[in-house]
């Protein structure tokens, strides 16, 4: 019944009361400066449920799952929102600059995964980080996490606003873009809400999403790909690659990065996966794969069919008219109705992230205690819930698509380079709770060569939106200050 | 014998007296658990609600140890009630599980015989919990015209094997007028709820998930919805690369319980006592 740590293996009969012995791992030490200290429950992992002194925890995300929250958080974003701004930006090169966002992400992907293995719990990047690096990074990468998705959240609520204003205007209602933010400012405080009231299964329903979202673009590639090669349809005039030199092509893969986002969101819930050693990298690296191809394949039929200039202008929604230019009038409604759902399951994926890093940090004693507070109610976390939905309206009601989309990269690429530099420290540091079930290949090289270009894309981002996350690192630096200096989390587990 | 008794513990579901009573023979592992939606890691809940959840445990605890049996707690935070359930069920190799219901003293029990059950292991499981105890059982069978010979046999047989092992078994029958050997899950439901209401606790095998299931919920919950009483649910042949070893001694020991008490009464009225035929 209660897994002997040693062996691994199920003995029989359950030591009531007293809990399994638990490796090596550091006890946390201090607290913070309401006298909480970190609540870090001994843990044994098994593929099924996580059990500690005096109860089980089921896990219950398998590799569909894991996919689902991946894909369905990054789609709405790339394919939905971003290509028209970025052909504008930088020529049909934009599909090269999709490209690198996707190698970037790859290169986190592959640490992020070994880490997760190693370290299968709820809050992923911010929990190998303060486990490795110690609380000062820990506790920038985790209130950071919270302002990134933040920041994103908002993001695919402002291209959700974009994309109801054109399915209104289908249905033959013209309401302009001054509905754009109303709109998504509405259906941001309708997901908070229901996260908060909602107890039926919506898990399901991603995963239906992300299916119908997926048919959708292969069946669009699949022509738009065969007029673009010239088989059907007529002839385009081509076009010079890069129009505007390769600056453009970089600073547009830190733009577009935001589409990248949600594979390491899959392991904000590494503690409910099955199978964790299994299952998590596959569901990063397969994400990251899946979406990077369908990236790059669909900004090149956009480019091909509309051409750059005319994407540019069309802004936000500009897939809509690249679908009307492909398949007249139903392919404008395929595409508006697959944008309207990518970018809800964008928005509902990641404000649940959202909740859960704030669990994260607010369990290690760096946020107080209530903020990851739950009602039995409905038994869900609306403080988190709350402390997400507020200042994802706020950001809203900015609606700067772009600012809001470098802001969320730059904050999570910063985090993304010290998973990189994490995963460099545990391997040499080597301590004995290290025992990834999957290693990177390729190190040292491959981490390393992670973490410079994490860092490196952040570079390229536009100056408001450098001093926007600067100015939010610093503030964290300053409640961990304030608040949890005293802390010491590393090797904590 | 080992049976899991699973209780939302968090949401004030308790076992009646009737369930503790007749699990007295069985070693008993009470699985406190709390369904959390997918907004909330079982973690975050652990931290709320753990020491709450585990008091009351406790006091479950006590009942079923005061009844006789070996009793063993577990708490689960999870998602999905059923993953836990089959979890902990594989874990302790357990014969079977509770759906908790209202009973007072249990005397009767319904074991409906009906579509794809293991008979064997079903009977096995009454034969053990039954024990020596004044506890009678109603063996419950349900079939279309085509299949009345068949299933009517099958039940004979059923009763026979009990009736050997020293229990008052009575029979019913219902043949129903609808051609269709493969009645709708609801309709069953519904006989065996019906038949259930002079009984105190329902036997059932567990079968495999099925398109009905998925769409409707389990036959065996809606059955304990349906009826108010408890059941038991006898699970399936665990896969043969999962539990090899524990199943052939539980045969054994049961065998020689049989051999034990059965000689007493090889209650010769078995077959003829309820054999009511409903046809509807």
């Amino acid at each position: 019944m209660y897994p002997d740590v040693e062996s691994g293996n199920v003995t029989d009969q359950p030591p009531p009361g007293d809990g399994p012995p638990v490796a090596d791992a550091a006890v946390p030490d201090g607290t913070n400066v309401e006298g909480d200290a970190p609540d870090v429950e001994p843990t044994v992992e098994t593929p099924e449920a996580d059990i500690t002194q005096e109860s089980e925890l089921e896990r219950t995300i398998g590799l569909t799952g894991g996919l689902a929250i991946g894909i369905g958080t990054m789609i709405g974003a790339g394919i939905f929102v971003f290509p028209g701004i970025a052909a504008g930006e930088a020529g049909p090169a934009a599909a090269a600059s999709f490209g690198i966002g996707a190698i970037i992400a790859l290169l986190v992907a592959l640490p992020a995964s070994e880490l997760a293995t190693a370290m299968p719990k709820s809050g992923g990047g911010y929990y190998f980080i303060s486990r490795a690096l110690g609380t000062l990074p820990g506790v920038v990468v985790g209130l950071s996490l919270w302002f990134g998705l933040v920041f994103a959240t908002a993001f695919y609520l402002v291209g959700f606003g974009f994309y109801a204003v054109d399915t209104l205007a289908q249905l033959g209602v013209a309401v302009g873009e001054s509905l754009v933010v109303p709109l998504a400012l509405l259906f941001g405080a309708s997901v908070t809400v229901l996260n908060v009231t909602g107890t039926e299964n919506a898990a399901k329903l991603q995963n239906g999403i992300v299916a119908l979202l997926l048919s959708i673009l292969v069946a669009f590639l699949t022509f738009g790909g065969l007029d673009a090669l010239g088989v059907i349809g007529g002839a385009t005039a081509p076009e010079q690659f890069a129009p505007f030199g390769t600056m453009p092509i970089f600073t547009t893969a830190a733009l577009v990065f935001t589409s990248y986002l949600g594979f390491a969101q899959i392991a904000t819930v590494a503690g409910e996966m099955k199978d964790p050693g299994r299952n998590l990298p596959l569901a990063m690296v397969g994400s990251v794969v899946i979406v990077g191809i369908l990236y790059v394949a669909t900004v090149f039929v956009a480019t091909s069919a509309l051409g750059s200039v005319a994407l540019g202008e069309a802004g936000e929604t500009a897939m809509v008219d690249v679908g009307r230019d492909l398949l007249g009038a139903p392919g404008a409604l395929a595409i508006v109705l697959g944008g309207l759902l990518a970018t809800m399951s964008s928005a509902n994926a990641s404000v649940l992230s959202t909740s859960r890093a704030i669990y994260a940090v607010s369990k290690d004693a760096l946020l107080p205690a209530r903020a990851s507070r739950i009602n039995l109610r409905w038994g869900t976390p609306h403080v988190a819930l709350g402390l997400a939905g507020g200042p994802i309206l706020v950001l809203v009601a900015t609606g700067q698509v772009q600012v809001l989309a470098e802001v969320a990269s730059f904050l999570h690429l910063v985090q993304y380079g010290l998973i990189c530099v994490s995963l460099v420290v545990l391997r040499r540091r080597d301590p004995d709770w290290y025992d990834p079930s999957f290693k990177v290949p390729g190190y040292p090289a491959l981490p390393v060569v992670g973490a410079v270009a994490s860092f490196a894309l952040v570079a390229f981002m536009q100056p408001l939106s450098l001093l926007v996350g600067t100015a939010l690192m610093i503030a964290t630096v300053g409640w961990w200050a304030y608040y949890a200096r005293d802390v010491e989390l590393k090797g904590a587990l | 014998m080992h049976v899991v008794v699973p209780v939302a513990v968090l949401e004030n579901e308790s076992v009646s007296m009737g369930l503790v009573n007749l699990l007295s023979t069985a070693d008993v592992t009470v699985l406190g658990y709390h369904v959390l939606p997918e907004q909330t890691p079982p973690d975050q809940a652990r931290a709320q609600y753990e020491d709450r959840a585990n008091a009351a445990l406790d006091d479950v605890m006590a009942e079923f140890e005061a009844a006789g049996g070996d009793a063993y707690h577990r708490l689960v935070f999870t998602h999905d009630r059923r993953q836990t359930i089959d979890r902990v069920a594989d874990d302790a190799k357990a014969d079977a599980y509770a759906i908790a219901g209202t009973t007072a003293g249990v005397e009767r029990l319904l074991v409906p015989l009906t579509g794809d059950v293991d008979v064997d292991r079903i009977l096995a499981f009454v034969t053990e919990l039954v024990g020596e105890r004044d506890i009678a059982v109603t063996l419950f069978g349900i079939a279309g015209e085509a299949k009345a010979d068949a299933a009517r046999r099958g039940l004979d047989a059923a009763a026979t094997t009990l009736a050997d092992a020293g229990i008052d078994v009575a029979m019913r029958f219902s043949k129903t007028d609808d051609p269709l050997d493969a009645l709708t899950d609801a309709r069953k439901v519904d006989l065996l709820a019906d038949a259930a209401t002079d009984h105190d606790a329902i036997v059932m095998g567990e079968r495999a998930p099925s398109l009905q299931s998925f769409l409707f919920g389990d036959e065996s919950r809606r059955l304990a919805a349906e009826s108010v009483a408890p059941v038991l649910v006898v699970r399936r042949e665990p896969e043969p690369d999962l539990e090899p070893v524990d199943t052939e001694p539980a045969d054994a020991d049961r065998s020689d319980d049989a051999g034990g008490s059965g000689d007493a009464e090889p209650s010769d009225g078995a077959t003829e006592s309820g054999d009511a035929d409903e046809s509807r």
